[in-house]
């Protein structure tokens, strides 16, 4: 076989490309299962995502701190702003839809997520608000191997 | 004699009962649940930690907000020259008008919004139309049925003010050499949203109520009138007050259609729906030109995030109720004159009158005699007492 590259070198592309392989295959196998601290895991059919929150954002008029539920994080408040970060397993489902609503009020947010790819299946939402206290019900639609699926968690804010 | 001696018996027996009643009723406290204490903690502490609005370079510049309360009181800004933001916003009043609805160069048709505690809002206006105070300032300067001023003539008013300590003097210690004159009348707005932001409300009964509740000072919390006690009570709970009127502000910022009729002269007032319209057209949103804060500030994600809806039609914005003392009348159409008919307002509330595929949270309260006067009661803690002095002209 000709190479085109001088021994030594070709010796050290062979090893670069091997390093990038593993580093691939390890970055995916760390993103898959997701770990403990990546939130709360959910699952349907061959589809597992964990959620957390991430962030809250300033400038909102509302200082709200609700007691915690053990399933929330408690920098959700009543009238604030917060994002989330979801991990997808496996990493080749796109998250395709973030949103929340309240089933007995009837209503949903009074804002729309906007989606963030970060790679290897982990999306961030921002622009989550939950208005009111009381019982809501996250909603995230992924798309796997030509299939829509749907996950969805409860969130109590008092 | 023994008549007298029973009477006299009688009168004592009757005195000591008084006092001991009076000692009772000065010493009680109810027994908050956990549950009522956590959401009672909610609505503090008192007041807020100010934060500076980042849309806004001038924000907490004395300079600014000194600049900014001599713009408030200036009727040279109005196309008339004879109002200014406080003949509509009376310091003496929780800077409201008393009115029904708002009387600018031409009559309104929604109340006159009061000004204590505006710093820090997310959406200003009955409609949310502005997101910042300084956009929310600059508007009633604009508009035709307010002040009616035009951005020329406001930016000609700062140049040609050149006495010692005058406008421009004072424009340019804050801002520089004034500009282009839209750039001009948007500073002006900043710096009136400067000194806005100061107006920040006293502590109330209530919060006193809350802190010595939370340190375990019953002796103190029980300070706080019995009836008060119960009306809070009823807003935590039972009447669901709190699930809106959130948060150390009372609101949770956000919109809602009470039952409250939209109809106004010549039409409806569509409220929320056509507010997030007009704030998605401004050029004055927190997304656009003259914002001060960087791109990606969170302080933009509402602008950047809020969604529009039609059950936004018809949705006011959930106002605080820190002060309502000063404020009558209430709603966005001032229809309610008095606390008493706001509570009786929810008690007998017309479900009818909600949207059909609005939001199942009000519910007719049908409060007794003494429950409406207990949430009454309640409401009236959430003031501290007249406008002091310090902010009159």
């Amino acid at each position: 076989m000709r190479r085109p590259l001088p021994d030594g070198l070709w010796a050290a592309a062979q090893a670069l490309m091997a390093a990038l392989l593993i580093g691939t295959a390890t970055a995916a196998l760390a993103a898959c299962p997701p770990a403990a601290g990546d939130g709360t895991r959910l699952a349907t059919g061959p589809l597992q995502m964990t959620w957390r929150v991430v962030g809250a954002a300033s400038g909102s008029a509302t200082e709200a701190v609700p007691e915690p539920t053990p399933k929330v994080a408690p920098s959700i408040a009543v009238g604030r702003h917060f994002a989330v970060e979801m991990q997808l397993c496996p990493t080749s489902a796109q998250l395709t839809r973030v949103d929340a609503s309240m089933p007995a009020h009837r209503h949903g947010m009074n804002y729309r997520p906007s989606l963030t790819t970060l790679g290897e299946g982990r999306y961030r939402a921002e622009g989550l608000m939950f208005h009111m206290a009381g019982h809501w019900e996250l909603r995230f639609d992924v798309e796997l191997a030509g299939q829509r699926l749907s996950l969805s968690d409860g969130v109590s804010l008092r | 004699m023994w008549a007298v001696r029973r009477w006299t018996a009688a009168v004592l027996a009757l005195l000591l009962a008084a006092l001991s009643a009076t000692s009772a009723a000065a010493a009680m406290l109810l027994d908050f649940t956990p549950a009522e204490v956590a959401n009672i903690a909610s609505h503090g502490p008192w007041p807020p930690t100010p934060r500076l609005d980042p849309s806004n370079r001038v924000d907490g510049q004395p300079a600014a907000i000194a600049f900014g309360r001599t713009l408030f009181f200036d009727p040279g800004l109005s196309a008339s020259g004879r109002l200014s933001c406080a003949g509509c916003h009376l310091p003496g009043q929780g800077f409201q008008d008393g009115r029904a609805v708002a009387r600018g160069l031409a009559p309104g048709v929604r109340n006159t919004p009061g000004l204590i505690d505006v710093g820090g809002q997310r959406w200003l206006g009955w409609d949310g139309a502005h997101d910042s105070l300084w956009a929310a300032s600059l508007a009633p300067l604009l508009a035709a049925g307010e002040m009616g001023g035009r951005k020329e003539a406001l930016a000609a008013r700062v140049r040609d003010d050149a006495e010692p300590g005058g406008l421009s003097q004072r424009y340019r210690a804050v801002f520089g050499a004034p500009g282009r004159d839209e750039a001009v009348a948007v500073n002006l707005a900043k710096s009136m949203a400067a000194w806005l932001t100061t107006l920040v409300s006293p502590r109330s009964p209530f919060d006193h109520f809350r802190d010595a509740l939370l340190k375990g000072d019953k002796a103190a919390a029980a300070r706080f009138p019995i009836a008060a006690q119960r009306g809070l009570r009823l807003f935590v709970g039972q009447a669901n007050c709190a699930v809106c009127h959130a948060g150390p502000s009372f609101s949770n910022g956000e919109f809602a259609d009470i039952g409250v009729p939209f109809f106004v002269p010549g039409g409806v007032d569509s409220g929320r729906h056509g507010g997030i319209q007009r704030l998605r057209a401004s050029r004055y949103n927190r997304l656009g030109e003259f914002s001060d804060a960087p791109p990606g500030d969170a302080s933009a994600t509402g602008t950047r995030h809020v969604l529009l809806e039609h059950r936004h039609f018809g949705e006011f914005r959930v106002p605080t109720l820190r002060g309502l003392l000063a404020t009558a009348p209430y709603m966005h159409d001032g229809s309610l004159a008095t606390l008493d008919a706001v509570v009786q307002h929810y008690s007998a509330l017309n479900e009818e009158r909600l949207h059909a595929d609005g939001e199942r949270i009000l519910r007719r309260l049908d409060l007794s005699a003494g429950e409406a006067a207990d949430l009454a009661a309640f409401l009236r803690s959430l003031s501290a007492g007249p406008v002091p002095s310090g902010l009159r002209p």
